[in-house]
């Protein structure tokens, strides 16, 4: 039976994981509410903002946080050119099976560049606050865990206040519930598509900021994240933000716990685990309806 | 004798309630109208005896059994063959493939060859009886919207229904075709065919229907022959929107 | 009654396939050393494999991209059934390539009772899982160590081992072939291609899609698997990070579409480019992270200009080149969309 303290800091530990991860499936929620579209490609986008968030510390000599001023916007812009480009050509009847197609092979090219022009070499930030950590009840947490978490919670608050308080969120989560009626009360809903993209891939650029802080990182790892963010997303119930968050959270604390005794690899499969029962019981997810509420 | 009924069915989609305790029932071996202003609940309601929308409660009953949680196939497979208000069509596959797709093999048969002679004659057959055999060869994606509607039907009477729901036979067909879906109908319920059908067309439904279901908010306001419904307040309030 | 362009199109195929098989079976002949006839083989694999995955994706349209796990599940099944188990090699992959069938029905019932999206996410998790179970599960699976089949003709010698292989490879690619064209005529893949091309229909119409999916997709594990276990008893060393790779399942899904999913040779044709393009690479390159890029970039291009492949692309060249009398139809159906398209406005967007 591990201590009181070591189990503390595991769920202190799993809670700050579950934020990020919460982040990040509110970008994938969001493209799936758009178009239909299982985007692939986000978690390589993830881990292309850690890069240049390491090349930037280790190259220029610029704190990592800094380099969200150029990623943000540089990734809005993919986004939006990638949904108008590239998305947008696809024929509507096989829209949802073409489109993972493609933002699979996006992801593909992204990491082969990445090993390319990175090499297949592990690299980490080496920070001045890096070991820096609080004593909490005997529980250890380290700073920089506590600034991804900072970010990812300001991030996902940011997109809640765009997507509730703005126009331009009132346009988009109506192009989310009803194209067509969106149409008619004279909303430019590819417009709006288009920013929701750049808006969904804005976050992966925060969120791999946020990474690049403490995760030893290489390009293949897009797929020990893409693969834990579509169990979110399906547990969580697709389309829905809030469930797709409570479900990063509960399997974030799981992947955490179950670290204690079973290691790291192992600890991973609850998520593929709760993936497929959720398909094989319970296929509309168990928080929120599927694509019932959106926002 | 009754053959399709729903008791208290109840469908809503976020806080919109479409069906609201709908209980009505339909006649065996008649043509049925079912008729109602815009967004009255008539395409859920053939969305949910069809099985394509799990209702929130109520029931569905057909030929004495109940149907309500079966899965679409099963449903077909009772009896309930069913048309599209936008019709759908096969559309990369030739209209004889259409017309072949609806019939259900078995066990040992799935592996026979889908063209077998027997099967193409009946095919061929329905689509002479809807003028379409001409178009056999041709891929469902390159015939006009009124030969679709036609390829539709005739599918869905390849696959031998005993009732047949028809989601705005009249939708978008010129006059000529109109006045021969008309005429089909007529046909098939003298061969003991029982018909629902969804429809605008006020004309064509006065003409052909033996009796009609009015449909405002999710629930039947109204019912009877076509001479007592012509003359219906409630009817016409539904309709003037009150 | 078969039109012109039908026929000139079938005796071209079948040139071709004529041409095919005499090439195929005189290849261990013709090819100037074993190495040659090992790349022969890999590509012939990959045939296998792309054929396999075209049984779900040709003819339902439901993409997996997780295929890559059914055949490391077959490999590894057959290898450690002779390891562990101590079959003899050919029963062990018969056995393992039914082990795959078996595993392939609870992840099909998960996978396909939902539409769309979600199969394409069970088929990547499947990889995911996968390669995590068998990098950790060392004890069992060797892990990233490795496992070690034991060859299934000791005393044979490598050129003549290659051989052999050559000829079981080609004969699983015509079993899987001759299967897939079996169900292609039948009435089972005539209801499949209706779920293709509209499943709410297909159902509406009797067809009990989800057994139609889940039975097709237990076939195409089946091959799958079978093509893995043939590759662990030819290649006789397995390791988790090849066997478990999202890139073969990826490469499958590439050679099926570049040679057109809705053709029975489409796969191979896709095989036969994609296949030896890739070994072209790997001797003058080595392997480096392009061929990621040249993976990928490919499969957009596929995907965004030629989603129907190179086979039906051909085919459109030849029925332009001759003459025929098809477009008098399309020019009649023209005519009536343009009489009836102003009816069409009133057909309104479905109403709830």
């Amino acid at each position: 039976m591990p201590s009181g303290a070591l189990l503390f800091q595991s769920v202190i530990l799993g809670l700050l994981l579950g934020g990020l991860y919460a982040l990040l499936a509110a970008g994938l929620t969001l493209y799936f509410g758009i178009m239909r579209v299982v985007m692939i490609a986000h978690s390589a986008f993830l881990i292309l903002a850690a890069y240049l968030a390491w090349w930037s510390h280790t190259e220029l000599g610029i704190d990592p946080l800094l380099s969200m001023l150029v990623t943000v916007p540089l990734f809005f812009g993919c986004g939006v050119l990638l949904q108008r480009l590239l998305l947008a050509r696809l024929r509507p009847v096989t829209l949802t099976m073409m489109s993972v197609l493609l933002t699979f092979a996006i992801a593909v090219v992204i990491e082969g560049l990445l090993g390319y022009v990175f090499s297949g070499t592990q690299r980490r930030i080496q920070l001045g606050y890096g070991s820096a950590s609080l004593e909490l009840f005997g529980a250890r947490i380290a700073v920089v865990k506590l600034i991804a978490f900072g970010l990812a919670g300001v991030a996902l608050a940011a997109l809640y206040l765009v997507m509730k308080k703005t126009t331009f969120g009132w346009a988009l989560r109506a192009t989310i519930q009803h194209r067509d009626a969106a149409k008619l009360v004279g909303i430019d809903t590819d417009r709006v598509a288009g920013f929701g993209f750049g808006l969904g891939l804005a976050t992966a650029a925060i969120g791999g900021t946020a990474l690049s802080l403490d995760t030893t990182i290489y390009p293949s790892l897009h797929w020990h994240w893409i693969g834990p963010l579509m169990a979110i997303i399906v547990v969580g119930g697709l389309g829905s933000v809030p469930g797709a968050a409570a479900a990063a959270m509960v399997l974030g604390l799981a992947q955490s716990l179950l670290q204690i005794e079973l290691g790291t690899t192992w600890a991973q499969t609850v998520f593929y685990l709760a993936l497929f029962l959720t398909l094989a019981v319970r296929p509309q997810g168990f928080f929120g309806g599927r694509l019932a509420q959106r926002f | 004798m009754l053959s399709l009924e729903t008791f208290e069915l109840t469908k809503a989609f976020g806080g919109n309630l479409v069906l609201d305790k709908t209980t009505v029932s339909f006649q065996h071996g008649k043509v049925n109208a079912l008729i109602g202003p815009n967004g009255s609940g008539k395409t859920t309601f053939f969305n949910c005896v069809t099985g394509l929308i799990r209702p929130d409660s109520g029931r569905i009953s057909y030929a004495g059994a109940d149907i309500t949680r079966r899965s679409p196939h099963a449903i077909a497979r009772a009896g309930l063959g069913r048309t599209f208000q936008l019709c759908r069509v096969f559309p990369r596959m030739t209209a004889l493939d259409n017309v072949l797709a609806a019939t259900r093999p078995r066990g040992a048969n799935l592996l026979r060859g889908a063209r077998g002679r027997a099967e193409i004659d009946r095919a061929r057959g329905w689509l002479t009886k809807l003028g379409i055999e001409h178009l056999m060869q041709t891929e469902a994606r390159n015939l006009s919207w009124g030969q679709q509607k036609l390829l539709e039907l005739a599918g869905v009477l390849m696959s031998e229904p005993e009732t047949v729901l028809l989601d705005e036979p009249a939708g978008g067909v010129n006059p000529a075709l109109l006045d021969r879906i008309g005429g089909l109908v007529r046909d098939l319920n003298a061969e003991g065919r029982t018909f629902v059908i969804v429809e605008h067309n006020m004309d064509l439904v006065m003409s052909i229907s033996d009796h009609i279901v009015v449909f405002d908010r999710g629930r039947p306001i109204a019912e009877g022959p076509p001479s007592l419904i012509r003359t219906d307040e409630r009817v016409l309030g539904a309709y003037l929107g009150a | 009654m078969p039109s012109v362009s039908e026929r000139s199109t079938k005796i071209a195929a079948t040139v071709a396939l004529t041409a095919f098989a005499a090439v195929a079976l005189a290849f261990p002949e013709l090819a100037p050393n074993p190495y040659i006839l090992s790349v022969g083989i890999v590509v012939l694999n990959y045939a296998v494999l792309s054929t396999s995955w075209n049984f779900v994706g040709g003819f339902t349209g439901y993409i997996s991209l997780g295929h890559g796990a059914l055949a490391g599940l077959g490999a590894y099944g057959t290898g450690l059934l002779i390891t562990k188990g101590g079959l003899p090699s050919f029963v062990a992959l018969g056995v393992g390539a039914v082990l795959v069938a078996v595993v392939a029905i609870p992840i099909g019932y998960a996978a396909l009772r939902v539409r769309g999206a979600s199969f394409v996410i069970v088929s990547i998790a499947l990889v995911l899982v996968t390669l995590l179970v068998f990098q950790s599960w060392a004890s069992f699976t060797g892990g990233s160590r490795g496992l070690n089949v034991p060859r299934p003709f000791p005393g044979m010698l490598r050129p003549e081992h290659h051989r052999v292989f050559f000829y079981l490879f080609l004969a699983l690619l015509a079993l899987a072939a001759l299967v897939w064209w079996l169900i292609d005529r039948s009435r089972f893949g005539l209801g499949l291609k209706a779920i293709r091309e509209d499943e709410d229909k297909a159902e509406t119409l009797g067809t009990p899609t989800f057994a139609y999916k889940l039975v097709v997709f237990v076939v195409s594990a089946f091959f799958t698997g079978l093509a893995g276990g043939l590759y662990a008893l030819w290649f006789g060393d397995l390791d988790p990070i090849f066997q478990f790779s999202i890139l073969t399942g990826s490469y499958m899904v590439l050679m099926a579409l570049l040679g057109g999913v809705r053709n029975l040779f489409g796969p191979l044709v896709g095989a036969l480019i994609v296949g030896s393009a890739l070994e072209y690479f790997k001797v003058e390159f080595g392997n480096t992270p392009l061929h990621l890029v040249a993976t990928g970039v490919l499969l957009a291009l596929v995907v965004l200009f030629m989603p129907d492949g190179v086979l039906p692309a051909l085919g459109a060249l030849l029925r332009r080149l001759s003459p025929t009398t098809d477009t008098s139809i399309r020019e009649v159906t023209a005519a009536e969309l343009a009489a009836t398209g102003g009816d069409r406005q009133h057909a309104e967007s479905r109403n709830l």
